[in-house]
């Protein structure tokens, strides 16, 4: 997916002024996987008759200008070439709601699915950035790469500016911002097991929550696959068949200059006598709460 | 905690309202039957079905607020299958336990729901959420909360688990479960006295019962993963491996990470459950030799009373009555059982976690070793 796509600058009505240099106020943006997620799921549950659906942006803007967006919700809007009209009770009730649970993320900006900036857009971006005010708001443009004529699918972070000598809402030029997926360490294996359900066996898009024991199998085989494949192109430039590529040579060098040595200085008997220790004390637990358990119930019997 | 519960239960739609959306027979029946015909209720979940979206959503809340994360998740039962597809998180409670803040916890959660309503998404409650740290998560409040969605759900509900701790140690973890009909049984009647335990057969193993969890991914979000976990070359020549190729989401080898970090909070964790069980085994006894002197010091009196009437009626004198030795020696209740096997529960969470902990341990290890053989 292509993060942040240096083109596309909407300008209505008005000839392109001077990019004011307030656009540094914000320098970066990253997005949370939950936010994404959830803008999808929106664009799946929408109405026949809505070409996009929009959404209110939450997250959290460090000092040094770099929005991270967490969250997201829907907010019903209409549009049509005339008018456009966002359910503003709705979008303030759902803050509020927002916020009861995380204070600290507050709302920065809107997204809309779709790649297309127009007029409407600049009008609703006029409205976000009252919200927000006084930091410009992010727009996050989502192309969900099911229109074809749209490419594939990606994210585009947005701010604006105003344009004209007298400035007016609807006039905006929409600058980009650069864009990057960002999550925690922690949360990467949820995110795996989504990966992991396009090619699972219980049928498409279907996965299921693996054990400690077959995660570690998994791994364990793919690095065995990389180096025989390693093993494999090492073989054949040795033999004469492939020219070496001295680029991969160094990546090599770099990677298994690694020793396991230490492992050999008793650290592992020590460590290994250990662990078995905890397992067989683990052990013992579970069946002593076992037979805890059915001792009190033979108790009064 | 016992505040949750009652908001929960205050703010959950009957069962008659929550089950009229999800009739798929509608068609074929006169209108007026709706309400009365439930075919789907009919059929036992054997499968829950999590939604992508869900388990991103629990997971960054349970992060957020540590390990006591809770919410409601939203969903539809069709043919066995309880597929879960939203969810969202209830506000910690304040420790002070008080009528405002149940009531502003109604309100949030029916706001929420008319909110979800208005932008076209699920609305009707099936359970909650719960996150836990090491695999210990039975706790009162968790079975508590679940008791009373067994009453006011279809199906009774289901709780989602999920275990921070293997989820920082590179594998997530989801599991469903709902109480089983012994235990809602003993806890319908409030008796967790010995006997009632020996008649249900409860342990903690089986109060609550495991349902098989999948993991679906809708077709839109399956190609954006696919999109993004697509790697690149970088554009920039000659630079570190790790760098050569960028990936929006990389793939990661954490379970492959030697160290036993988490083995030391888990044995201490461990040691803290095997204290409060021992707690609260001692509270046990302590009462139950209160209730033992107390019979003792009954049935003396009984005796010492019989002897007396017989020796009255030797002496053609009327008996003195017998009954009112209840009301002489208070015999204190058969204390409840449910908090000691509770806490049962939770060391043999603690210890299942520990021990699977160690035997990856012991696999990464050889795993390592093996490259200097």
């Amino acid at each position: 997916m292509s993060f942040g796509r240096s083109s596309a600058v909407y300008i209505h009505q008005q000839v392109l002024g001077s990019t004011t240099n307030q656009a540094a106020e914000i320098s970066s943006v990253t997005v949370h996987p939950v936010a994404l997620f959830s803008i999808l799921d929106h664009y799946l549950r929408r109405k026949d008759e809505q070409a996009r659906v929009i959404g209110t942006l939450l997250g959290t803007v460090s000092d040094s200008g770099e929005v991270e967006v967490r969250s997201s919700f829907a907010v019903p809007h209409s549009e049509s070439e005339q008018q456009v009209a966002i359910d503003g009770d709705h979008h303030r009730a759902m803050y509020e709601l927002h916020h009861r649970i995380n204070p600290k993320e507050v709302v920065i900006g809107w997204y809309s699915t779709g790649s297309n900036l127009n007029a409407n857009s600049a009008l609703i971006q006029n409205l976000y950035s009252q919200e927000t005010a006084p930091l410009r708001a992010v727009h996050l443009a989502i192309n969900t790469g099911l229109e074809e004529s749209m490419g594939g699918a990606g994210v585009e972070a947005y701010i604006s500016s105003p344009v004209g000598v007298t400035p007016k809402p609807e006039n905006c030029v929409f600058v980009p911002v650069p864009i990057e997926l960002r999550f925690r360490e922690t949360e990467k294996s949820g995110l795996d097991l989504l990966a992991s359900a396009s090619s699972a066996a219980a049928g498409p898009g279907v996965t299921q929550p693996i054990s400690d024991l077959e995660a570690l199998e998994q791994s364990i085989k793919s690095v065995t696959e990389m180096l025989d494949r390693v093993l494999a192109y090492v073989r054949s430039v040795l033999a004469g068949e492939v020219q070496g590529d001295p680029a991969v040579g160094r990546y090599l060098l770099d990677t298994f200059a690694a020793s396991t040595d230490d492992l050999e200085k008793g650290g592992f008997s020590a460590s290994l006598q250990d662990t078995l220790m905890v397992s067989y004390l683990a052990n013992l637990v579970r069946s002593q709460a076992e037979v805890s358990s059915r001792l009190a119930l033979a108790a009064t019997t | 905690m016992a505040t949750m519960a009652a908001a929960i239960a205050a703010s959950l739609p009957t069962v008659q309202a929550a089950s009229t959306p999800a009739v798929p027979t509608r068609e074929t029946l006169p209108a007026s039957w709706n309400k009365n015909v439930d075919a789907e209720a009919e059929i036992p979940i054997t499968t829950v079905q999590i939604d992508g979206l869900v388990t991103t959503k629990i997971i960054k809340h349970s992060l957020d607020t540590g390990s006591s994360a809770h919410g409601l998740i939203l969903g539809l039962d069709l043919d066995g299958v309880l597929e879960i597809s939203n969810c969202f998180p209830l506000p910690n409670q304040p420790s002070d336990e008080d009528e405002k803040s149940v009531k502003s916890v109604v309100r949030y959660q029916s706001q929420m729901l008319r909110s979800l309503n208005e932008v076209g998404s699920v609305d009707s409650v099936v359970g909650f959420y719960q996150s836990a740290r090491l695999g210990a998560f039975f706790k009162q409040s968790l079975v508590e909360a679940q008791a009373i969605h067994q009453e006011k759900l279809r199906h009774g509900g289901v709780v989602i688990v999920h275990d921070t701790t293997t989820a920082s140690q590179g594998n997530t973890s989801f599991r469903a479960f709902r109480l089983t009909r012994p235990f809602v049984e003993a806890y319908r009647r409030h008796n967790f006295s010995s006997a009632s335990l020996v008649h249900q057969r409860l342990t903690f193993s089986n109060i609550l019962e495991e349902i098989p969890v999948k993991i679906r991914v809708n077709p839109l979000l399956n190609s954006v993963l696919g999109t993004l976990t697509e790697s690149h070359r970088s554009p920039l020549p000659d630079v570190l491996p790790s760098e050569a190729t960028t990936s929006a989401i990389p793939p990661t080898y954490s379970t492959l990470n030697i160290g036993s970090v988490g083995l030391t909070r888990n044995l201490e964790q461990l040691i803290e459950a095997v204290d409060n069980y021992k707690l609260e085994e001692s509270n046990l006894a302590y009462l139950s030799r209160q209730i033992a002197r107390e019979k003792l010091k009954a049935d003396q009196y009984l005796t010492r009373r019989r002897e007396e009437n017989a020796a009255r009626v030797t002496q053609g004198l009327a008996p003195l009555p017998e009954e009112n030795v209840h009301r002489l020696f208070k015999i204190p209740p058969e204390p409840s059982r449910l908090e000691s096997m509770l806490s049962l529960g939770q060391i043999d969470g603690l210890a299942k976690s520990l021990a699977s902990a160690s035997s990856s341990g012991l696999v990464t290890m050889y795993a390592a070793k093996a490259g200097s053989m």
